[in-house]
């Protein structure tokens, strides 16, 4: 018996042995460590490409390593840490919290590795570059739209992504910014937060349309700022009728959002460029490493998609980027 | 074996050893740097400090499910102290009194209602969780850190003579503590009695229920240091931070040979259960291994941990 | 006077009354027995002693000054101890520290290292001057180490570290030990007998008592049925007291013609014990397996239910051969009653009726449903049958005593109409009166509703009144099964210490 599950363990050792070789490929070369905020959204798994594009066409290596958990501050903070002491050639970052990650980046620095940051901002001067979309104009973009859509006028609810998270908060300001312009357009909810998973915004989601009683016209309009809140939003309007009744603004484009906009479910959707977004960030690391002067801030651009501007190329380029040659799934 | 028997963290050390050489042989030449030890070292922190509590609950015969919350409830108290102005030992006090008087209402509700110590930690979790996010008003609290935020960061230079961050002795400080509490103290054994044989320690006139309060509130308390170290790491108050840590810290007591029956368990083992994860953690992260992976590899050496130790009781038994 | 008195000692719980008012005299350096039914009231009495029941009437005297022990710790500090049936030790601790548990010596709750191991290894030569068991009784061994013999003197040791013990309270010390351990025990206690310290005696083996008491106290209905000095009364008187009657015919025979072989073993082994076992049962007879605790009785009775893994040879059970789970056993009409009753032949916290219908519940309702009221009528059939006491089919199995539990698992092979019954100790922890009903059932079931039954015991005169034929398992190797005419107690005896 001891013996069997001694064979066990060996053979669980061997296993993982095996699976560590077939990762460890060529040493020497120059090493960026992109550290995400999590690894199973589908708009990480654009930005993953855009990365792997960058590192295939400049000849670096990069290791991809998110947070054990999705979200999970203290993981990130500890895959930082240990990159910093594996002594790579650069950190591209998305910093979960603006301020939590400023000293783990600090310590970076001072170990001479340098830092870009992407996604979301982080506070502090440590970091070279911060590349992503100007959020503050994304969030503009998608209030400008709902309004539109509502002719300026109506009632709407935001659901909120996560506390602490910067790029979000950022959109969420500007979309208020541009609703409350408007004088015929009243804001009825601001205050509620999806939480990390679709699972938790579906619920938030639900419980805002029945505070709001979105069933008998408290609601006209509903913006959501990430493509986790979005999707909860979606399933929450469509158990309760409400898909395509309410006029809904959303932020990013998974295939499940893209079919939504096409069945009517979702108005319009503000779509970044995930894939430039990975792409732009390993490239100006590079930049960095070699050398070269990098802007302080690179913006990637956002751009409304809807029903109509669907199906036309640019935008295809940009809403279902082909990421097969660069993730090989 | 013999040795195994009297030692029982030396199970978990060599797993320790075994993992940490495969990773030195096959990653790149860097796991072996002296930072890469440190980092791990620190990054084992807050688990081992839990841990060292958890040990004493599990080998009481209880659980505690409400580690990750009272840890998190920690870090926020600590940021509202620290935001408040209060001095950065103040504040690391306040929040392991918070932790404490956790710890203290589990064992009350665990001796005076009769409940399983499972179910009671179970609501607590969640009742802490919920404390901790009303505190912050949902939100991360920013706070000056300084003070704290020096525990676990690596040292400033002209203090490599310490080898290791301050956090790291004070964990290794509160598991020698403990474990010689175990070992040389009336009320250790006594805790060892009551998970070995609750009846019989009661009939030998061991203060049951008042032993179970000491140890529910000594776990309480480690985990509000361990949270004071959390925030240290953070330099931010985050209510919703270490769900799930729960888990990681039983695992840690059980792959340091505790079962969770009761009555046995080792601190030092714990400790190395703890460091056992960090190093699969950054080896994995030096590798470059994906997450599912890294889960699937995690899970996997708790189970195995567990069917080795029982297997080898097995031949014992059969010897 | 020296020792213990107890006078007009009373005791109720709500309406029922336990104690009406015992005597019992206890003098120092004597072993005196106590005896009862279960039910009679010596528990109560003996935790009246303990300190952990307060009586409501009569008085104790210790040593001649007025005893009154509020709680357990008050009567240790008077001196008197109690060393209780269920096994009171912790599994994961070393025999040093249960030894001193609760009564460690300390200086502001640090250990005093030293003084600890003098008391613990004096408690230790206490038990054992010869040194005979030092080897297995080391202070630092591990007690889930050590055998049911040994575990059982830790537990004296215990009890004598207080060096003001006076009285010790010994309940059913043997239940589980083998023949070996029981000699050991006996003289550990003589020694302490002659030491000056007195001792109070509970069992149910007349023969134990006639050995070891000097006098006894019988206890009926919560009142003393009688005393004396054990040598002066038979054991017949000693169970007419008990019983309130006299038990003319213990062991009830009835003739018996066997038939079909039903089940079968050839060279059975298990993963460790049996090592070998053969025999063959048939059809309306009792055989009789005797054997010493740890010969490999109860693992050759779990390899041929299934419970245990067989290693080698074959079990044949009617036209079925080789191995086969509980399940199929069951299918095939074959039962065990476990020697655990309350571990694993019984769900203590469940009804009767529960645990009676619990291996067949098909019969009892539509397609996988049960109906609680056919649940219930069959269990009252039975309760009747068995003579079970109790409130009803719906009382739990727990408020039952040993005798009306042993009940309770047997009612469950009837009910299952199994026709091969293997009994696992049937009368361990079961009173005369309880025991002579047990007996008259077994004899019942072999010949008027001509099955076959299997007995495991580890009492040679039980198996000798009850069974057909008897064989002997010494060490894990089956003997021959031979007719009782050919054998009396003092044979099955000899072979089973592996002395023939």
């Amino acid at each position: 018996m001891f013996g069997r599950t001694l064979r066990f363990a060996l053979t669980l050792v061997a296993a993982l042995l095996l699976l560590s070789c077939n990762r460890s490929k060529d040493g020497g070369t120059t090493k960026i460590a992109v550290i995400p905020k999590g690894t199973t959204h589908e708009f990480w798994k654009a930005v993953h490409a855009g990365a792997v594009k960058a590192s295939r066409e400049l000849h670096v290596e990069i290791v991809w390593k998110g947070p054990l958990a999705e979200d999970d501050l203290k993981g990130q903070i500890d895959v930082v840490q240990s990159f910093v002491a594996q002594g790579v050639s650069g950190i591209v970052l998305a910093p979960l919290n603006d301020k939590a990650l400023e000293k783990p980046v600090d310590g970076a620095v001072k170990a001479n590795i340098p830092v870009v940051i992407f996604d979301s901002d982080l506070a502090g001067s440590a970091h070279k570059s911060f590349v992503a979309t100007d959020n503050l104009a994304a969030g503009r973009l998608a209030g400008e739209k709902l309004a539109a859509l509502l002719g300026q006028k109506g009632k709407i609810a935001v659901l909120r992504y996560q506390e602490g998270s910067a790029s979000t908060q950022k959109r969420e300001e500007g979309f208020l910014e541009a609703v409350r312009k408007m004088p015929d357009i009243q804001v009825v909810s601001d205050n509620q937060y999806g939480g990390a998973t679709t699972e938790s915004a579906f619920e938030k989601a639900e419980s805002l349309l029945a505070a709001q009683n979105a069933g008998s016209g408290g609601v006209d309009g509903v913006f959501c700022p990430n493509e986790s809140t979005t999707f909860g939003m979606l399933l929450a309007l469509r158990k309760a009728g409400l898909a395509g009744k309410i006029k809904f603004v959303g932020f990013d484009a998974s295939e499940k959002l893209v079919g939504a906009l096409r069945d009517g479910h979702v108005d319009a959707l503000v779509v970044q460029d995930p894939f430039k977004i990975g792409y732009e960030a390993v490239r100006t690391m590079v930049e960095v490493i070699a050398g070269k002067p990098v802007q302080p801030r690179i913006d990637t651009g956002a751009v409304v998609v809807d029903k109509a501007s669907l199906d036309k190329p640019e935008t295809k380029a940009i809403v279902a980027p082909d990421l097969a040659p660069w993730l090989g799934k | 074996m013999k040795y195994l028997r009297k030692y029982p963290f030396l199970g978990p050390l060599v797993a320790v050893v075994v993992v940490y050489a495969i990773f030195a042989i096959v990653a790149p030449g860097s796991f072996t740097r002296a930072e890469n030890l440190t980092t791990m070292a620190g990054q084992t922190v807050v688990v081992g400090i839990a841990a060292s509590g958890m040990t004493l609950v599990i080998l009481l015969g209880g659980i505690d499910l409400s580690v990750g919350s009272n840890v998190a409830l920690s870090t926020v108290v600590c940021a509202l102290c620290m935001r408040a102005g209060a001095p950065a030992i103040l504040a690391a006090a306040a929040a392991m009194a918070s932790g404490l008087v956790a710890g203290l209402v589990n064992g009350a509700l665990v001796t005076t209602l009769r409940i399983t110590p499972f179910i009671v930690t179970l609501g607590t979790m969640r009742a802490l969780r919920g404390l901790a996010k009303g505190l912050a008003d949902e939100q991360k609290i920013d706070a000056p850190s300084s003070g704290i935020d020096a525990l676990v960061a690596p040292l400033p230079p002209g203090y490599g003579w310490a080898l290791f961050p301050p956090g790291v002795w004070i964990m290794l400080a509160t598991s020698g503590l403990v474990a010689a509490m175990l070992v040389y103290t009336r009320g250790g054994r006594h805790i060892v009695a009551i998970g070995s044989n609750e009846a019989t320690a009661r009939l030998c006139g061991v203060r049951v229920e008042r032993m179970k309060w000491l140890v529910y509130g000594l776990a309480g308390l480690f985990a509000g240091l361990a949270g004071v170290m959390e925030f240290s790491t953070l330099t931010v108050g985050d209510p919703t931070d270490s769900i799930g840590l729960e888990l990681e810290v039983i695992a840690a007591v059980v792959i340091g040979g505790g079962s969770l029956a009761g009555g046995e368990g080792s601190v030092a083992g714990a400790l190395f259960g703890a460091l056992l994860m960090t190093v699969i953690r950054t080896g994995s992260t030096y590798l470059g291994i994906d997450n599912w992976v890294q889960d699937i590899v995690t899970g996997g050496i708790v189970v195995t941990a567990v069917a080795l130790d029982r297997a080898r009781r097995a031949s014992e038994a059969r010897r | 006077m020296s020792g213990l008195v107890a006078r007009g000692v009373a005791k109720a719980y709500g309406a029922t009354v336990a104690l009406a008012g015992v005597d019992l005299e206890v003098h120092a350096g004597e072993v005196h027995a106590l005896l009862g039914e279960n039910g009679a009231g010596k528990s109560t009495l003996v935790k009246i002693l303990a300190g952990a029941v307060r009586p409501d009437g009569g008085s104790l005297t210790l040593d001649g000054a007025p005893y009154a022990p509020k709680d357990p710790a008050a009567a240790r500090a008077a001196g008197v101890r109690l060393v209780s049936q269920e096994r009171a030790l912790c599994p994961h601790m070393t025999v040093e520290e249960n030894v001193l548990l609760g009564g460690e010596p300390t200086r502001m709750g640090v250990l005093r290292r030293e003084e600890a191991r003098a008391i613990a290894a004096r408690a230790l030569h206490a038990i054992d001057p010869s040194g005979a068991k030092k080897h297995r009784l080391r202070p630092d061994a591990l007690v889930r180490d050590l055998g049911p013999g040994e575990q059982q003197l830790v537990e004296i040791a215990r009890a004598i570290t207080e060096p003001r013990c006076r009285l010790l309270l010994l309940d059913e010390p043997t239940s589980s030990l083998g023949a070996d351990d029981v000699e050991a025990l006996f003289k550990v206690i003589t020694r302490l007998c002659e030491a000056g310290l007195a001792v109070v005696y509970i069992s149910h083996h007349l023969d134990e008592i006639r050995r070891i008491g000097s006098r006894f106290t019988v206890i009926r209905d919560g009142r003393t049925a009688g005393t004396g000095r054990v040598a002066e009364a038979t054991p017949a008187d000693i169970v007419t007291m008990m019983a309130g009657r006299s038990i003319e015919d213990l062991y009830p025979r009835s003739p018996r013609v066997p038939g079909d072989v039903v089940l079968e073993a050839r060279d059975l082994a298990g993963a460790g014990l049996p090592v070998r076992a053969s025999f063959e049962l048939r059809r309306g007879e009792v055989l009789g397996i005797a054997g010493l605790v740890g010969s490999g009785r109860t693992e050759l009775l779990r390899a041929i239910f299934g419970l245990d893994r067989v290693r080698r040879g074959e079990v044949r059970v009617g036209a079925y051969v080789g191995p086969a789970s509980p399940a199929a056993r069951l299918a095939q009409g074959v039962g065990l009653l476990s020697e655990d009753r309350g571990g694993e032949g019984l769900a203590l916290g469940l009804t009767i009726a529960d645990n009676v219908t619990l291996s067949r519940l098909s019969g009892l309702g539509p397609r996988g449903f049960v109906a609680p009221s056919r649940m219930r009528t069959a269990a009252a059939r039975f309760i009747e049958k068995l003579g079970i006491v109790c409130a009803g089919p719906d009382a739990p199995v727990s408020s039952l005593s040993g005798g009306n539990q042993q009940k309770v698992a047997l009612a469950r092979l009837l009910y299952h109409d199994v026709d091969v019954l293997l009994l696992d100790e049937p009368t361990r922890g079961v009173d005369v009166g309880a025991r002579a009903a047990i007996y008259a059932l077994i004899d019942r079931l072999a010949c008027e509703s001509n099955k076959a039954v299997l007995v495991v015991s580890s009492a040679a005169e039980e198996l000798v009144g009850i069974a057909d034929r008897v064989a002997v398992m010494h060490k894990g190797e089956l003997g021959p099964a031979r007719p009782v005419g050919e054998l009396d107690v003092r044979a099955v005896m000899l072979e089973q210490a592996g002395a023939s």
